[in-house]
């Protein structure tokens, strides 16, 4: 097992930059997650790590070592496929051992890595069947008994689970993290799926446009968000967000918006008064209240059964709210919904950036 | 399964047609007729003038038609596995997407998309033992006179192979850069990874990727090669003295140059069994019943 470590690191197609600098230190033995949008990056950076790409600018280092110039081969790392990769025309029981079999491991060492690894992860039944008589579901887990076999320093998984269907999805992510609880393998894990970066990090990298928008646990990010994008990119539904300005009177602190909606915040805001801000509450720290609160219409009420969304109109801006209770309300009712202050985000409008607070 | 068939197919017990099948029947007559004249009058009759005995006593004794089997089974022999391995090696390159070898491949494919006779009639000029280029050329290096390419059993077949083989390439390399295509490169990334060399990932990737397809190619391009009459008569005219003589080139001549139509065809007959389990295995590949 080893760390990972990506600095200042580059990659250019021609003329064209997509990765812009990226630092990103991964100690031994964590489950790192990267997630962002589709074209951010995530790939050719996990590709670099991987050796599959070259690296434009930058270090990266597997231990202590800089890899830049190794081979993907040499860089003791194992690779799961979006795709699988699975090689068609090798058995189960062959394509597991494939990798121990060019590096010249003896018979014995590799039928006994195969075979645990295929306890591992139940696939004794389908040894020997071609990848093409598997479902999708045992091809994943098949690409993963590839990867573990070899034992690498690093495992790298490019979205593996984002070619099953809702519920095997689900099922496989908490057994990969089951797995890597096991095995302590530093992980690197690409998708764009937040849900999937929550549950399954340690900490995620937030990407967004060639850059790190952030990195934390999933908590710091649901948190503690540093930027707009952040905030909006982690947690579901999505965190409500409205724009107004920052009003300070003598200890009290508001953001008025344009509808002349006064929206509460702490007594310890900062900012300066009259500075454009967003606001952000996230759907699940609003509360039903029976006064005080910020007056909506109700438009769509979606019992899910453990709680409610209601969305709701404030004066021409969408909000969500999310309830344990069903607050027994129809569409076209009106209601408040009061934020928790402790739970309010506050950005700078201009720069996206989070107001310290 | 029998009171289903009769339930669906009344009106044919009856004896009349539906109008549509009618029609149908209306619409296919023209190639009904067009496929008894020009396909199944043809080869029934071809096959009729190779009923006589006589005429297969009359090749089998003919010390040139033991010689030109012999020169088929070298010609078929070499030409197409050598073709089909140096498509295979050369699709390889082609398959790399870059500029410079999408054009490199346009005029790869020259050989094969120009029509045969101005091309091997000038190489037939050019190999001339005594005028041609490339012994004018032999001997300006090397102040030594070139073999005489096309006066000699063993130099003809040779240069008959090569011509072959130049003039055809093209077309199965094409065949074969298509077949690699259809492989993922995530195989390729994988074995990268796990540590193949270039040739481990021709072994364990790309020739059981291809394999099928250079079979398909393989019995095709053996059906074809027997049929290819222009790069023998082109070259050599099957001399000297009948030496380098295919079954394609020998017909001809007792057909036409001899006036023994009938030996004409029983020479070509004589390749039938072993080119009719050809053709059928051929057939079942392409409809997918092999696998
Ligand atoms: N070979 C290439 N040549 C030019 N641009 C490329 C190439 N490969 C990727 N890119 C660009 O690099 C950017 C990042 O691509 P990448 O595949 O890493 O995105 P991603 O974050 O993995 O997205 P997704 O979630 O859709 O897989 C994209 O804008 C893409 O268009
Ligand atoms: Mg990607």
């Amino acid at each position: 097992m080893a760390s990972v470590s990506v600095e200042a690191v580059r990659k250019r197609y021609g003329a064209l930059e997509v990765i812009h600098g990226i630092d990103i230190q991964i100690p031994d033995g964590e489950f790192v997650v990267l997630v962002g949008p589709s074209g951010c990056g995530k790939s050719t950076l996990l590709r670099m790590i991987a050796g599959l790409e070259e690296i434009s600018g930058g270090v990266i280092r597997i231990g202590d070592k800089v890899v830049n110039e190794v081979p993907s081969k040499d860089r003791d790392i194992a690779m799961v496929f979006q795709n699988y990769a699975l090689y068609p025309h090798m058995t189960v029981r062959e394509n597991m051992g494939f990798s121990l079999k060019l590096r010249k491991a003896e018979r014995g060492v590799i039928a006994e890595r195969v075979k645990k690894a295929s306890q591992i992860l139940g696939l004794d039944p389908y040894l020997e069947r071609y990848p093409k008589q598997l479902s999708g579901g045992q091809r994943q887990r098949v690409a993963m008994g590839r990867a573990i076999v070899r034992n690498p320093q690093v495992f790298l998984f490019d979205e593996p689970l984002s070619n099953l269907d809702a519920k095997l999805r689900v099922q496989m992510r908490t057994e990969i993290k089951a797995l890597h609880q096991q095995l302590k393998t530093t992980s690197i894990y690409v998708t764009h799926d937040q849900i999937e970066a929550m549950t399954m990090a340690d900490r995620i990298v937030v990407m967004h446009d060639g850059i790190v928008e952030q990195i934390g646990s999933p908590l710091e990010l649901y948190e503690r968000p540093n930027n707009l994008f952040v905030a909006g990119f982690i947690g579901s539904p999505a965190i409500n967000l409205i724009k107004g300005t920052l009003r300070r009177d003598g200890g009290r602190n508001w953001v008025a918006t344009e509808a002349g909606i006064d929206l509460p915040l702490n007594g310890n805001a900062s900012g300066q008064d009259g500075q454009p801000v967003v606001y952000g509450i996230r759907p699940e720290h609003l509360v039903p209240a029976d006064n005080g609160g910020l007056p909506v219409t109700v438009s769509v009420v979606e019992p899910t059964g453990a709680s409610t969304f209601v969305y709701a109109d404030l004066s021409g801006a969408q909000i969500c709210g999310v309830f344990a209770e069903h607050p027994g309300v129809n569409p076209g009712s009106r209601m408040t919904m009061m934020p928790r202050l402790d739970r309010v985000h506050l950005f700078d409008a201009g720069s996206g950036q989070r107001l310290a607070g | 399964m029998v009171s289903l068939a009769q339930d669906v197919a009344p009106s044919s017990r009856s004896g009349r047609l539906s109008a549509e099948a009618t029609w149908g029947l209306i619409m296919l007559l023209p190639y009904i007729a067009i496929f008894l004249t020009f396909v199944l009058y043809p080869v029934g009759y071809g096959l009729y003038l190779g009923t006589e005995v006589k005429a297969y006593q009359r090749i089998f004794d003919d010390p040139i038609f033991l010689r030109t089997l012999a020169n088929t089974v070298i010609f078929l022999g070499l030409a197409v596995n050598l073709k089909l391995m140096l498509a295979l090696l050369l699709s390889g390159f082609f398959v790399h997407e870059r500029r410079w070898i999408r054009w490199l491949s346009f005029i790869f494919i020259l050989p094969w998309a120009i029509p045969s006779i101005p091309t091997i009639l000038s190489f037939r000029w050019m190999l001339n033992a005594e005028w041609g280029m490339i012994n004018s050329l032999i001997f300006q290096f090397t102040f030594q006179d070139g073999p005489g390419w096309l006066l000699d059993r063993v130099y003809g077949l040779g240069s008959i192979i090569t011509i072959h083989i130049w003039k055809y390439l093209p077309f199965w390399t094409l065949i074969l850069v298509a077949a690699r295509l259809t492989i993922s490169k995530d195989l390729y990334e994988s074995a990268d990874v796990d540590g193949a060399s270039g040739l481990q990932k021709f072994l364990y990737i790309t020739f059981p990727g291809v394999r099928n397809m250079y079979i398909t190619s393989t019995l095709l391009s053996t059906i074809w090669t027997l049929g290819d009459f222009n790069s023998i008569y082109l070259l050599t005219g099957g001399g000297p003295a009948d030496s380098t003589q295919v079954l394609a080139t020998l017909g001809i001549r007792y057909a036409f140059g001899m006036s023994e139509v009938r030996a004409g065809v029983a020479t070509i007959i004589v390749a039938l069994p072993f080119m009719v389990p050809i053709v059928v295995l051929m057939v079942k590949r392409l409809r997918g019943e092999d696998r």
